[in-house]
């Protein structure tokens, strides 16, 4: 990748505001990413991260503002066209389909990003190579010998690992994580920020995360966000040291 | 020997009574059970494997019925074209129906679906009088003719319907099992998720309603050739209401249950209308129980106790 493409931003958003009513869950925020950076957004609770989030994946709609990825501008499209377009996300609360196997829940991502049009006349276990995708994945989250399992009855950490493979099997560019560790056991923890470093190896990731030493030391960049605006954003030494941050978000904690 | 084989074997036993008692009196029963097995077939793949509940299929049931008969009887076309033209108008109704109803989910489906619906059956009754003989309908409906084979003969028609009720059964048995079924199974199980793996939720919605909308035309225009007549009556809400009640007795979401339940409704619905004049509100009563002692239909219970009599075998 020559330097001129790295400087481009891979997303990107312009002045973009989400507003319930006369409550502005996020107002005036810009933000160029940039490609293959690990980006991790920080704030309190309703601080607007997961509605920002929500704003770039296609979830909310902007009440003012634009959205661009890899410089195509995406505002108002549905959620599916932008993972088409190479957008990716989990959520908070385990978005999965919990009646059917670990496979099964591949396989539907599988397909959901080789056919634009689902094909109704063969049976799907035919297509190999929707199949083969599905394993792939199933390997990649750390989940082989699950697949015949049924995805509800897996663990709470083995359901968050689930949810990334759903959202990697769209090849994202960029990927959205919100909250991956939320109500992870500490051993598993360290699995879980393995497989985060590993995904984020060659595309954008930006990470919503509570733990402080997690965010601090596997991101590039830290955004902070605070009543619906960005506060700051920058390495993590800086943002450890900026005065505003300390009071308004991390000088809790100390 | 699984559940769903037992299921098979049920279905093919009723549906070869007449091959098994060939003295030509069940032959009649059978032959509606066929019809709406078709419709209910089709139904349930919106209903039962897309989650969506609909209550206007009657208006694609009986647009199909009236399409065939005007096709056959005032414009001369012979029946298969007809009938292929009644699933098709059934077809594109249902697709016209989804761009409406489709927007809105849950309860304001069923209404809207059902407002629709009922539109069209306030409109063949009076505005389309000139065409669909008003309240009065069309008698004289044709049955096919093919080969030389006397169809007007119930016990020949039989097996024309039957060979019609295999395909139905074959292409949503094969829908369910393809990507399309997949990801409408996905739809129902999380909107959400689905969205964000990159279905495009409203298609797949727009698509499975209209595949559903050529059942209900097809079956409909069936119906009109099995009594020769069509009314308006086959576009009113009840017959929506009829085709839901038969899936969900059945076991929704299942190829074999909604067959079974057209199978109980139409037996029930031939004995009880000799027995008393409310037969209706006797079988809503019955439904109304077995709804609350099988929640999940026949079909439901039949995987039940397969399960208990065979444990560790797969459903």
């Amino acid at each position: 990748m020559n330097t001129a493409a790295e400087n481009k931003s891979v997303l990107r958003c312009e002045d973009i505001e989400v507003s319930y009513g006369a409550f502005k869950a996020v107002t005036n925020v810009s933000y160029e990413f940039k490609p293959g950076l690990l980006y991790g957004l920080i704030g309190p609770n309703g601080a607007g991260k997961t509605t920002l989030m929500n704003a770039l994946s296609g979830r909310a709609q902007l009440s003012n503002g634009r959205v661009f990825l890899n410089e195509q501008e995406i505002t108002g499209q549905p959620p599916h066209a932008r993972t088409w377009a190479g957008l990716g996300r989990s959520f908070q609360i385990t978005q999965i389909f919990p009646e059917m196997t670990v496979f099964e829940n591949l396989r539907l991502a599988a397909q959901a990003h080789r056919f634009r049009l689902q094909p109704f006349w063969r049976p799907v276990s035919k297509f190999k190579d929707i199949a083969r995708d599905a394993e792939r994945v199933l390997s990649e989250i750390g989940l082989e010998g699950f697949g015949h399992v049924s995805a509800g009855s897996l663990s709470h950490g083995d359901q968050r690992a689930l949810e990334i493979g759903l959202a990697l099997l769209s090849e994202p560019k960029v990927l959205l994580l919100d909250e991956p560790l939320a109500g992870v056991g500490h051993d598993v923890a360290e699995k879980a920020v393995e497989l985060i470093r590993k995904v984020s190896e060659g595309r954008t990731v930006l990470l919503i995360e509570h733990n402080m030493d997690v965010v601090m030391e596997i991101s590039d960049e830290i955004i902070v966000m605070l009543a619906g605006e960005i506060l700051a954003s920058g390495a993590a030494e800086t943002i450890k040291r900026d005065p505003r941050v300390r009071t308004a978000y991390l000088g809790e904690e100390e | 020997m699984n559940a769903q084989r037992l299921m098979a074997l049920v279905v093919a036993i009723i549906i070869s009574v007449p091959l098994m008692f060939p003295d030509g009196q069940n032959v009649g029963l059978v032959n509606a059970i066929l019809i709406w097995s078709i419709f209910a077939i089709g139904f349930d793949l919106v209903f039962g494997v897309a989650g969506m509940l609909s209550f206007g299929h009657a208006a694609f049931f009986g647009v199909g019925a009236y399409t065939l008969s005007l096709l056959t009887m005032r414009m001369g076309w012979d029946f298969i074209p007809a009938l292929g033209a009644a699933g098709l108008v059934g077809g594109a109704l249902a697709l016209v129906f989804s761009y409406f109803a489709i927007r809105v989910s849950g309860l304001f489906f069923a209404l809207l679906t059902l407002a629709l619906s009922q539109l069209i059956y306030i409109m063949a009754g009076t505005k389309l009088r000139m065409l669909t003989g008003g309240v009065d309908g069309i008698a004289g409906v044709p049955r096919p003719d093919l080969f030389g084979i006397d169809f007007y003969n119930d016990s020949n028609y039989y097996f024309f319907l039957l060979t019609l009720f295999v395909l139905a059964l074959l292409i949503s048995g094969l829908i369910r099992i393809s990507p399309l079924g997949q990801a409408l199974k996905a739809i129902k199980s999380n909107e959400v998720r689905a969205e964000q793996i990159g279905f495009n939720v409203q298609r797949l919605q727009r698509s499975v309603f209209t595949i559903s909308g050529i059942y209900a035309g097809v079956s409909g225009g069936l119906l009109a050739s099995l009594i020769f007549y069509v009314g308006p009556q086959m576009l009113h809400w009840k017959t929506s209401g009829d085709v839901v009640i038969m899936v969900l007795l059945g076991g929704m979401g299942t190829l074999f249950g909604p067959i079974l339940g057209v199978a109980i409704f139409e037996i029930m619905r031939e004995w009880l209308s000799t027995q008393t004049s409310h037969w209706y509100g006797i079988l809503g009563l019955i439904f109304i129980i077995s709804t609350i002692a099988m929640p999940k239909g026949i079909a439901g219970m039949i995987i039940q106790l397969w399960n208990r009599i065979m444990p560790g075998s797969k459903p």
